[in-house]
């Protein structure tokens, strides 16, 4: 079954009596595990796009239905819901709380969640060293760099144990070698099993996703697969081609 | 209750990130708070002294005066109660277990060898200690012998003891009360005083007999009757009793005002309390004012928080966070502000209030009472007026996180 499935997708917005469509009819489905980049320049509406991938936005006509569940014409907490549940964000100015430390801001998303909360210190102290941060649990985003701000903001995204990723320009304000560490961190995760979709207009992001969805003017209009960068596709899938 | 505790941390860790914000809030918050505690402490304070003179005067208790409103508001000296009249009143009401006719006169010179002593006479019958409830701790108390057989005998109370006998035994000594030798039988237990210059301690008893004709020079007139009930809960009915029964024997028309005034305890406690009321309401006025002033600092500040939090907000809706785990996040974070200035206005409260009962000679009584109040109002100002904010708060979209920049 589809993780998340686009069916004919619009986004009208109305300013005054002018009305804009941003997106004009987007169909996709995204699989399990897949690691897929949506490309294309400012104003193409990619932006849109992800907002409603995540729940954050839903669509003006058309269904957007994620893990089988139709979220079309869900009301604002039940979308709250499906975020917590279904979704961990990545930004691109990582937007980490300035006063709570790196620990702290993992824990955030769990102050959401239903669920028991047992355990979440450990497997947010587990999730710091797995983004590499370990040894910098008690320190506030101030204290650290860009790139190490980013891994925390990862750890923040995979708390719930979400089904999808979405990373919105993750790289976007990182030096070119901060990058690479990152994008070589998420698909390290795509490797372990995480669905991730990044959102960017960088072709050299876009490198290491398997599937290129390229949009402009609100419509999809390339959706190809690539060798990813990072190394042979895992052996299911291959066999599933 | 995990969770709760969670969201409170979360909500304490941006109150603290927030200085300058805190800082104004919870101060503008403390000194309406601080007023507030103020009144409560100065209400409670009036009624427990209120009290306090009631449980003295006795509950159970009428004080009649000879007098009218009219001549004591004059400073005339009217004596319109006569001994007759105290008989009658006995004879009228068996619920009265006690009627006691007094005497009072002040500037009474006293003398023990050559110590002198300037005090107030109070001529009455036997059982005074017991009408007034006040203990005889040595020697006697006034026997009915001694009224039927205008005895020259007193009662003193701590202070002559102290003026006159400040290292004998004061019991069988006689004294002079006026030109009047005088022997002493019994002290009463000491009483404190009420107010400036109204000592209870220096005063001698005597019999009421003794008293009229030895050194007031009265026949038949006494100044005031103290009678007690045996059923403190009537005692409005009993007052009005009494008023009629006076009324009629002193011959007065409908229309008329009372030739002599009744004293209940229902009389004491609104005197007190209409004192304390005045300054309640100056004080009142003033916090309210300051609490409307800090719920306002308050808002703006909040508003200002919500508008630069903005991306913040952002991220909490875009990892699960509902509308109302916003709006909750916000008025916790108000009301911990303002319950810290609560906590700030009781210290003020506490500090404040003894200078004024210094400055003001103003009862006043600091109890949980008044902290519960004052918890109760910073968190009430928390709420409502932090409300907005939240709300704006809440209504931030989320997809506000994912705004390029900041």
């Amino acid at each position: 079954m589809s993780l998340c499935v686009l069916e004919d997708v619009w986004k009208t917005y109305t300013l005054g009596d002018v009305r804009v469509d941003v997106l004009r009819g987007v169909s996709l489905s995204i699989e399990p595990g897949e690691f897929t980049a949506v490309m294309g320049p400012s104003g193409s509406g990619k932006t849109t796009l992800m907002n409603i991938l995540g729940c954050l936005d839903v669509p003006s006509d058309g269904r957007y239905i994620l893990a089988g569940k139709d979220v079309t014409h869900m009301s604002d907490d039940e979308l709250s819901r499906m975020r917590s549940e279904y979704i961990g964000f990545i930004f691109q100015s990582f937007h980490l709380l300035p006063y709570a430390t790196a620990l702290e801001n993992v824990l955030l998303p769990t102050l959401y969640v239903e669920r028991r909360l047992d355990g979440r210190r450990k497997r947010a102290m587990e999730l710091l060293a797995l983004v590499g941060l370990g040894d910098r649990a008690g320190f506030k985003p101030s204290q650290l760099s860009g790139g190490q701000q980013q891994r925390v903001a990862i750890a923040r995204a995979l708390m719930n144990a979400p089904r999808i990723i979405l990373a919105d320009e993750p790289t976007g304000a990182l030096d070119s070698g901060t990058a690479k560490d990152i994008m070589n961190l998420l698909t390290e995760l795509n490797r372990q099993g995480t669905t991730v979709v990044v959102v960017t207009h960088d072709p050299e992001v876009a490198g290491y996703a398997r599937r290129i969805v390229k949009v402009r003017d609100g419509v999809v209009v390339e959706d190809t697969e690539t060798a990813s960068k990072a190394g042979e596709r895992p052996v299911h899938d291959a066999l599933l081609a | 209750m995990m969770r709760f505790w969670l969201k409170a941390a979360d909500a304490w860790r941006a109150v603290r990130a927030y200085r300058l914000r805190a800082v104004f809030c919870s101060l503008s918050v403390a000194l309406g708070v601080g007023a507030i505690t103020i009144i409560v402490a100065a209400t409670e304070g009036a009624y427990k002294q209120a009290y306090d003179m009631v449980d003295r005067f006795g509950p159970d208790a009428l004080l009649i005066f000879g007098e009218s409103e009219e001549a004591r508001a004059t400073g005339r000296r009217e004596k319109n109660i006569t001994v007759e009249d105290v008989e009658a009143l006995r004879q009228a009401f068996p619920t009265a277990y006690l009627v006691v006719p007094m005497s009072n006169r002040g500037d009474m010179i006293v003398a023990y060898r050559n110590r002198k002593h300037s005090t107030r006479l109070t001529g009455t019958t036997a059982d005074y200690s017991r009408s007034w409830s006040w203990p005889v701790t040595e020697g006697r108390d006034l026997t009915e012998q001694d009224v039927k057989g205008l005895r020259n005998v007193a009662l003193v109370g701590r202070t002559i003891v102290q003026e006159l006998f400040p290292d004998e035994d004061p019991i069988g000594k006689s004294i002079f009360v006026r030109n009047l030798a005088v022997q002493v039988v019994g002290v009463l237990e000491e009483r404190g005083s009420t107010g400036p210059g109204h000592n209870l301690d220096d005063r001698i008893v005597m019999p009421i007999t003794t008293a009229m004709k030895k050194i007031l020079n009265e026949k038949d007139r006494v100044q005031a009757v103290r009678m007690r009930f045996v059923d403190a809960k009537r005692m409005e009915h009993f007052e009005a009793e009494v008023r009629s029964f006076l009324r009629k024997r002193h011959g007065l028309q409908e229309g008329q005002p009372d030739d002599f005034r009744i004293v209940s305890p229902r009389e004491i406690v609104k005197f007190l309390v209409a004192l304390t009321g005045s300054l309640v309401v100056f004080i009142g006025v003033t916090g309210l004012l300051s609490l409307v002033v800090a719920g306002f600092v308050l808002a703006n500040l909040f508003l200002l928080s919500v508008n630069e939090r903005i991306p913040e907000i952002g991220v909490r809706r875009s990892v699960g966070a509902r509308r109302g785990d916003i709006l909750l996040q916000f008025l916790t974070e108000a009301v911990t502000l303002t319950a810290v200035g609560g906590v700030l206005g009781f210290g003020i409260g506490v500090l404040g209030g003894p200078l004024l009962k210094h400055a003001a000679q103003f009862p006043m009584h600091f109890s949980w009472k008044a902290f519960a109040v004052g918890m109760m109002t910073a968190t009430l100002v928390g709420v409502v007026f932090g409300m907005q904010p939240a709300r704006k708060a809440a209504a931030v979209h989320p997809i506000e996180a994912v705004r390029k920049g900041s």
